[in-house]
């Protein structure tokens, strides 16, 4: 196979043993690779109706079939499993782990049971080797990452090593645990990194020498350098990417009234303009750091400067940005870049901590939740107490180990189900849907709930892009089914080629299409292509289904429905869910029930 | 006076993407093959000490140097080895990683057409046209 390795590490935990085996070639083809190509696997491999921490349940680890192809931004992998939350969970992330995984031969690997006591594996090429980990069991990901790596001795030679960690958070079975990469980037979102634990994994290790073999190199030198500089030319990747990180786009949410404040309270933050990309890097940026083969280079190095919160972090993006500073009302942004660093160290999920913070804080300022049982005054815009609580979060020690299990299960324990804010039990990120009224579609029918990376419709609503069709009313239904269907679709082939999405601005599906026929030498037309997206969608809503989920989860909290729009340039809007959904049903061939219809399955060559 | 086409490295304006890396390997394997253990230019990175250092290849030594020193980067100290672009007996950067052969930059060919140049949109890595010494030319 070109592009795909072309095979598959099964490793059977209990055993410490593993098989090669080859990757199914028509379901490669069909579902392109990443998240589409884990799913389908879980789809057969497991029942969807099992619990996360069951041995049984299946951890996979999957690369799309350009990463690692020096494809532009293709560098992402996804981990996958049933989700603590109880849906199909697959959390993305960047860095070169997935490259190195293909390096080592593999496109792909699935983890079965759970190992007896602690390990760390190690993947060199087709060594695998399974070592234990009880002495590593306990410490954070920092500590984690920097151990393994000096036990490599030569810095050149630890370098070659792609590792990905838990935390304590995982260790303990955090809903909202996540995996850490070489310190800096995260699997973040639906718990994986508590699944990775609950198999005993506490590392993975990765280094390759092998080639990805491309069926047309020099044409896919022609498209890569092409698409590069398409990517060149798009003013959001090249001048404010580099410069201001994934939050240079902040003010633009302020500006339209959708950058949800205090736990959504209201879609405006009076301090957008000091915690923004642009008042980031001005303050705290010391260098700009890229993921694998990405020109758009979001990462970076930041240090902070009020000595309350010294740190040297990486640099926060959108999200982070956002749910430590608007969400929590907090504009120190130092502040934000101790909490950010906290979650990576512990290896949390970011906008789960941040997004349940917030709602405890609204919950304290309403009295639902009194100082005896937080430990002290929780209230918005105190960096401090945003800070002392991300903090005993991590650690789950005091009220941090309620806010550990996330906002769902927590805004239930204390009685105020009304105030969380999510879909499908995951916690929502900043785009409030009732501005964008697509958005709050996608967040709806997203398979691991509140997701904007499932569909990020502001490229229309809010931007205009004309390569997503240009510019749509943010306040309009009409139409947004159909957009955000298209989106979704297109996302998915994003994630299954393993290209970063957040190359949204600067290039868009026809891009991916352009490299994946000459690195794959199979001939997919456009059309092709994108039906590998809908397939993955669909895959996904099916193991939903056997999962348990009805229609009924594919809705939105009763705040953004129901309370209109207190302030701002959106005042008076609320999300009009029920206007789009049947429509977007229809769509997507699915009956009233949110259910894949025979003919919509066989249309894509799909059976249950 | 004669001139030569180098590259030069802003290692400030590197971020450690490794496009270079890739594009490197592929433009030197026969089999269209994607490997950046086989590529002529390799990324040291060390982003707690905000490093991005690419190393160009040179020219395979048969022997170990015989003096070393060490240097200290933001408080952490390395052997000067880890910035030297030769390929030699005891470091394995630099050599195939099967037949142990040495791997040279050699610009892309006659005229100098580096693909490692052409990804990278930083600029950390540019063609530029040098004048050549007397030593050189002669
Ligand atoms: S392509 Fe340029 S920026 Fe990227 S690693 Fe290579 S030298 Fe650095
Ligand atoms: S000039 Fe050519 S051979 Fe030399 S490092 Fe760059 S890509 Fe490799």
């Amino acid at each position: 196979m070109n592009g795909w390795m072309g095979k598959i590490l099964r490793v059977d935990l209990e055993e410490k043993k593993h098989e090669i085996e080859d990757l199914d070639e028509d379901i490669a083809r069909d579902y392109l690779g990443g998240r589409g190509l884990a799913t389908k696997y879980l789809y057969d491999e497991i029942d969807p109706e099992i619990d996360a921490f069951d041995p049984d349940n299946k951890m996979i680890v999957a690369t799309g079939c350009l990463t690692g192809t020096g494809a532009i931004a293709a560098c992402r992998t996804v981990f996958a499993a049933k989700s603590p939350l109880g849906t199909v969970g697959c959390s993305n992330v960047g860095a070169s782990f997935g490259s190195d995984l293909k390096y080592a031969g593999f496109d792909m690997i699935i983890f079965e049971g759970k190992a007896e006591e602690p390990i760390y594996i190690m993947i060199e090429d087709d060594k695998i080797q399974y070592l234990p980990a009880a002495d590593l069991w306990g410490k954070d990901c920092y500590e984690t990452d920097d151990i393994l790596r000096e036990r490599l001795g030569d810095p050149w030679k630890a370098k070659e090593y792609s590792i990905a960690c838990i935390g304590p958070a995982g260790e303990k079975g955090s809903n909202i645990a996540a995996i850490i990469i070489d310190k800096h980037n995260a699997a973040a979102r639906c718990g994986i990194g508590a699944v990775m634990g609950s198999k005993n994994i506490k590392a993975l290790m990765v280094k390759g020498t092998k080639g990805i073999k491309l069926a047309d190199p020099e044409g896919f030198v022609t498209a890569m350098t092409d698409v590069l500089e398409h990517v060149k030319q798009s003013h959001g990747s090249m001048e404010s990417f580099p410069q201001y990180g994934s939050a240079g786009i902040l003010h633009i949410y302020n500006e339209v009234g959708m950058l949800a404040t205090n736990n959504y309270q209201t879609g405006v933050f009076e301090h957008a303009a000091d915690i923004g990309g642009e008042a980031m890097a001005s303050k705290h940026l010391r260098k700009i750091r890229a993921c694998f083969s990405c020109p758009q280079s979001c990462g970076g190095i930041m240090k902070a400067t009020d000595e309350k919160f010294m740190v040297t972090s990486e640099r926060p993006e959108f999200e982070t940005v956002w749910v430590f500073g608007a969400d929590c009302g907090n504009n120190n942004t130092s502040a934000i870049l101790k909490a950010h660093d906290l979650c990576n160290q512990y290896g949390m999920d970011i906008i789960s901590v941040g997004n349940t913070i917030a709602m405890c804080m609204e919950m304290f300022e309403k009295g639902y939740l009194t100082e005896k049982e937080v430990g002290f005054p929780l209230k918005f815009g105190d960096p401090d107490a945003m800070v002392k609580l991300v903090e005993l979060t991590c650690k789950r020690e005091g009220f941090g180990d309620e806010v550990a299990n996330g906002g769902f299960a927590l805004s239930h324990k204390f009685n105020h189900p009304e105030l969380f804010v999510g879909v499908k039990k995951l916690e929502a990120p900043a785009y409030d849907p009732r501005v964008c009224q697509g958005q709050g579609l996608n967040q709806a029918t997203a398979a691991r709930g509140a997701c904007h990376n499932k569909g990020y419709t502001m490229g229309s609503e809010i931007f205009g892009l004309p390569s997503l069709g240009g510019k749509t009313d943010p306040y309009a239904t009409e139409g947004k089914a159909q957009l955000t269907k298209s989106l979704q679709d297109a996302t998915c082939v994003f994630d299954n080629t393993g290209t970063c999405l957040f190359l949204i601005l600067g290039l868009w599906a026809p891009e991916l299409h352009k490299q994946l026929v000459p690195a794959t030498g199979i001939d997919y037309t456009f059309e092709e292509m994108m039906k590998c997206g809908e397939r993955t969608w669909t895959i996904e809503r099916m193991f939903n289904i056997k999962a348990g989920l009805t229609s009924k989860d594919d809705n939105l909290s009763p705040r953004m429905l129901n309370e209109p729009m207190p302030e701002g340039p959106s005042k008076g809007h609320v999300n009009r869910l029920q206007e789009m959904l049947p429509e977007y049903y229809t769509l997507r061939g699915w009956d009233e029930e949110g259910k894949p219809t025979d003919e919509k399955l066989s249309e894509l060559g799909m059976e249950w | 006076m004669a001139t030569r086409k180098e590259i030069r490295v802003d290692i400030g304006k590197c971020t450690g993407c490794r496009h270079c890396e890739t594009a490197c390997s592929l433009k030197h394997s026969e089999e269209g093959m994607v490997n950046p253990k086989l590529s002529r230019i390799r990324v040291f990175t060390d982003f707690e000490r905000e490093m991005a250092h690419p190393i160009i290849s040179g020219p395979y030594t048969d022997a170990k140097c015989t003096s070393r020193y060490n240097i200290i980067m933001d408080g952490k100290e390395y052997e000067s080895c880890l910035l030297c672009r030769a390929s030699c007996p005891t470091r394995p950067f630099f050599t195939e990683p099967d037949t142990e052969i040495p791997l040279k930059c050699d610009l892309c060919g006659e005229p100098p057409d580096p693909n490692c140049v052409k990804v990278c949109v930083h600029g950390a890595l540019q063609l530029v046209e040098v004048e050549e010494d007397d030593a050189e030319s002669a």
